[in-house]
């Protein structure tokens, strides 16, 4: 512990003095009220439409069931629809919303809603300069002159980082919550949710399912979101510490993300994309139910994938960083 | 010195943290001197740590959760007590304080070819509010494209989604049977029926057919009797070729057939479209051929509204 811990606090300190997360939270508080927003919009006109909540998913059920029919849409999009249809008519059968409108709901909504590309660009506001920062203002310099390891210093930027990710992560729930429940009211925490869907093919199979408050449900997923999160932040301290300038280190991470999430929506006819870090993000579906990206990935196998680039990324971090020769 | 009087306050008071002391004493060890001398920044350090320690704790905890229920999950049966709809009383529509409408069937009743995505449905309760100045509402059209009678049959039969929406409504109106019909020939969908068939297999799906609308009514008068169930009648969107002109006179038989059900429910009729569809058919029919347009969905309304009383 001797000499790690102050270096943690140095680390820890300098990103809050650089400001980084008031940026992160500055982007949510303006960012939740507009999402809120168009939320409650959405609410008014189904309240307006259906009086019973009942009647609003059956309609949904029975949207899809329409565009199953049409032979114009493509197999993979049929494949997610007849899902869905499955699992709102299990809400149906059990008579519980699946989406009343109150501040838990919306916020487990957002945050799932931006796993894939919201999360991670906030992660990389903190991430992406740790290294490559130092190395542009040369005070690199100024850290590797003193009597620590050099795997000290970068150990205790990644402690350092680990800890604004859970930062950020707890922060959005908070401020979604307290922002959209002016809008939605404060209640929905024991409201049943279930999970447990698990899908095969086109089919769902419900033997599993099991309802849990939605509080736990909520925790689950911020869970998820988390070990996503910090597998993000991992490869952004990899690009940082590859990378010189803190702009290159922030558009690979960005481009990486953004060709996963296309990669995600249209791979299916590519069945090795599931090993690409960025299409295993949303850990979320397998919480929700909705089938995974490309059929047949698990749980098991997308923390598989992530671990294992994640642990990639810290060794490729620790042997570069420790043996890089440091030039002005 | 002025950090060692801060941690003497620290030891002996304050923190019972010992990991956070010794994070501070660390301070004075030398390294990092610079900046955290001041006690705002101690206090920050504090904040952060704490709060950042207790975020990864419970976000851990909550991901290890997660991981243990998505992987070994534990089924629970949920039960719920079914919604159970409160019947609209029985008689005339026009003395019912409110209308409330549940569409059922094919893509007639969704509005399939209307440009402007109404349907009849929609018309229809523009006009019965006209008619009556009473309010009108559309629980739920449940209509799917290409459906059949016996899929519909079904879906009443074993969807609670279904039954609830015909319990709660005074008004049900409903077109089927015409996929039923057109896919006995063709074994495609209706709507892309190409007219290649033999009119004489037409014929034979009309019993098979009729049986099927059989069930589905009989399923909507047991489950809501007090309701006023409309019928659309069938129409031949091929009058105006030669060599299928006659497919009219079967559906002339089916409509005839169906008719005779219908008239066994006191509350069930019949609303005839057939004639719409003859002369007129280049007005009233959209571009698919098959499927009414947006006057053609109109005029349907105007037939059933003009039916109830």
């Amino acid at each position: 512990m001797d000499r790690l811990l102050p270096l943690v606090q140095n680390e820890t300190i300098k990103i809050w003095k650089k400001k980084r997360f008031y940026v992160v939270i500055a982007v949510l508080v303006i960012l939740i009220p507009v999402f809120t927003y168009a939320q409650m919009k959405i609410s008014q006109n189904n309240a307006k439409n259906f009086k019973d909540w009942r009647n609003q998913v059956m309609n949904q059920i029975n949207d899809y069931q329409s565009m199953l029919a049409s032979d114009r849409i493509p197999e993979e999009w049929k494949r997610q629809r007849r899902i869905a249809v499955q699992q709102l008519q299990y809400y149906i059968d059990h008579d519980v919303n699946p989406n009343t409108p109150n501040a838990v709901t919306f916020t487990r909504g957002f945050m799932s809603g931006a796993v894939t590309l919201f999360y991670p660009l906030l992660v990389l506001a903190i991430a992406s300069d740790l290294v490559s920062g130092e190395r542009s203002t040369g005070t690199i310099k100024m850290l590797l002159t003193r009597p620590v390891k050099r795997w000290k210093i970068l150990l205790s930027k990644m402690i350092a980082l680990t800890m604004y990710v859970s930062l950020i992560v707890v922060a959005s729930a908070v401020l979604t919550y307290l922002i959209s429940g002016a809008f939605f009211g404060y209640g929905g925490w024991t409201m049943p949710t279930f999970v447990g869907f698990t899908t095969s093919g086109s089919e769902m199979d419900t033997t599993m399912v099991h309802a849990i408050p939605q509080w736990q449900n909520m925790l689950m997923q911020s869970g998820l979101i988390w070990f996503s999160s910090m597998v993000v932040a991992l490869l952004a301290l990899m690009v940082s510490v590859l990378v010189r300038g803190t702009a290159a280190s922030i558009v690979t991470m960005m481009a990486a993300i953004i060709a996963g999430t296309i990669l995600a929506n249209m791979s299916s006819a590519w069945e090795s994309a599931k090993y690409v870090f960025a299409v295993n993000l949303d850990l979320t579906v397998y919480l929700n139910g909705t089938p995974p990206p490309i059929e047949g990935m698990t749980l098991p196998f997308s923390l598989a994938v992530l671990a294992i680039w994640a642990l990639v990324g810290v060794i490729v971090s620790f042997s570069v960083f420790t043996k890089q020769d440091i030039l002005n | 010195m002025v950090w060692e009087r801060i941690i003497l306050e620290d030891i002996t008071g304050s923190t019972p943290f010992a990991i956070f002391r010794e994070a501070w004493q660390g301070i004075t060890l030398g390294q990092e001197v610079g900046a955290l001398k001041q006690t705002s920044t101690r206090r920050l350090w504090r904040w952060i740590s704490i709060i950042s320690l207790a975020s990864t704790l419970l976000l851990v905890f909550g991901f290890g959760y997660a991981a243990k229920d998505l992987i070994w999950p534990q089924a629970e049966p949920y039960t719920a007590k079914a919604p159970e709809a409160e019947l609209p009383e029985a008689g005339l529509l026009s003395e019912s304080s409110e209308i409330r409408i549940t569409a059922l069937g094919d893509s007639l009743t969704k509005g399939f070819g209307d440009d402007t995505g109404q349907g009849y449905v929609k018309h229809v309760a523009a006009f019965l509010k006209e008619k009556w100045n009473k309010p009108v509402s559309v629980v739920n059209n449940l209509a799917i494209n290409g459906l059949r009678a016996d899929g519909l049959a079904k879906l009443i039969a074993g969807n609670k989604g279904y039954q609830y929406p015909i319990q709660q409504a005074n008004l049900i109106v409903l077109t089927i049977g015409g996929n039923d019909l057109f896919q006995s020939v063709t074994g495609e969908k209706a709507s892309e029926a190409t007219g290649e068939f033999d009119l004489k297999q037409l014929e034979q799906g009309i019993p098979s057919g009729l049986e099927r609308l059989k069930s589905v009514l009989d399923q909507i008068h047991k489950l809501n009797p007090n309701a006023h169930v409309v019928y659309v009648g069938l129409y031949n969107p091929f009058y105006d070729m030669d060599e299928l002109k006659d497919a009219s006179l079967y559906i002339a038989k089916w409509n005839q057939e169906a008719y005779s059900i219908v008239h066994q429910y006191p509350n069930m009729t019949l609303v005839p479209t057939y004639d719409l569809f003859e002369s007129a058919l280049s007005d009233y029919l959209s571009t698919d051929h098959f499927h009414p347009n947006h006057a053609g969905y109109e005029q349907i309304a105007v037939r059933i509204v003009q039916a109830l009383k």
